[in-house]
């Protein structure tokens, strides 16, 4: 059986939402800034699956259900995410956000 | 010190390098081949926590379908595929509070123990039962947010919108 110590993995957790939260402060791309979300949700799902390994069969796989389901939203959240920068491709012949000063797309 | 242990170190010296390089390199393609090394990394993480379903999901899903969605709205969006992104430089202000972040939660973490404790190893038949008995209607949920957004997808980029 492996043995790994629990606050190292949430270390990496905390570095990589550091990480995400910077590029979605600073970036002006759509597409960086849909990245840097991305890093952040795999941070949170990251989490789930720390606390699901660790805890033992009665309430970890939970946390591995929850991790699957959120794989999925991140999913759906690209696919919206790069449909809203295709459209603000044709309408602004640019992907900067800061641009995108309409709330009609 | 263990073989997992210098595994986990290496694994997560990578993600944090990866991710770091994905947001500050000016080129948005060799941003998409670092978004696709940390997601290969996480992979293999969740390989490491015995979570091989979750593994095999993250190569699937991240590092093959939301690379390759990336790449193409990368070319569908700009003439020249290797051409720079204009500088925006740090900003202290977002790094600061990065690191504010971080520092909390650091402070979050050291609650917790700082003891070695075991991975518990499982059968991927309990991962599907939970999933399609216990969270089901998550699942379905999952489902029709997935419709509704497809659906939503289609509708921003159809033709004669503008």
């Amino acid at each position: 059986m492996t043995t790994l110590l629990l606050s190292g993995f949430l270390a990496l957790s905390a570095g990589l939402l550091g990480i995400s939260l910077f590029g979605i402060l600073t970036r002006r791309n759509f597409i960086l800034l849909l990245i840097a979300i991305e890093i952040g949700m795999n941070a949170t799902i990251l989490n789930f699956v720390y606390f699901a390994a660790f805890a033992g069969a009665a309430t970890g796989l939970t946390g591995q259900a929850i991790a699957v389901v959120l794989v999925g939203f991140a999913a759906t959240e690209i696919a919206v995410g790069l449909a809203i920068v295709l459209a603000l491709n044709r309408l602004k012949g640019s992907i900067n956000v800061a641009q995108a000063n309409e709330l009609r797309l | 010190m263990s073989l997992e242990e210098v595994a986990f170190l290496v694994l997560a010296a990578v993600a944090l390098g990866t991710a770091a390089a994905a947001l500050l390199v000016r080129e948005l393609v060799h941003t998409i081949l670092w978004i696709a090394v940390f997601f290969v990394d996480l992979s293999a993480i969740y390989f490491l926590l015995e979570a091989p379903f979750l593994g095999v999901l993250q190569l699937g899903v991240y590092a093959g379908a939301v690379t390759v969605l990336l790449l193409f709205g990368v070319m569908v969006t700009r003439k020249r595929i290797f051409a720079r992104e204009a500088a925006t430089g740090i900003g202290a202000a977002p790094l600061a509070l990065a690191l504010v972040t971080f520092v909390f939660v650091i402070s979050a973490v050291g609650e917790f123990s700082a003891s070695e404790q075991p991975v518990r190893s499982y059968d991927p038949t309990y991962l599907s039962a939970n999933l399609f008995q216990t969270n089901g209607p998550w699942l379905l949920l999952l489902g029709l947010i997935m419709l509704a957004s497809v659906s939503g997808a289609i509708y921003l980029v159809r033709e004669g919108r503008e």
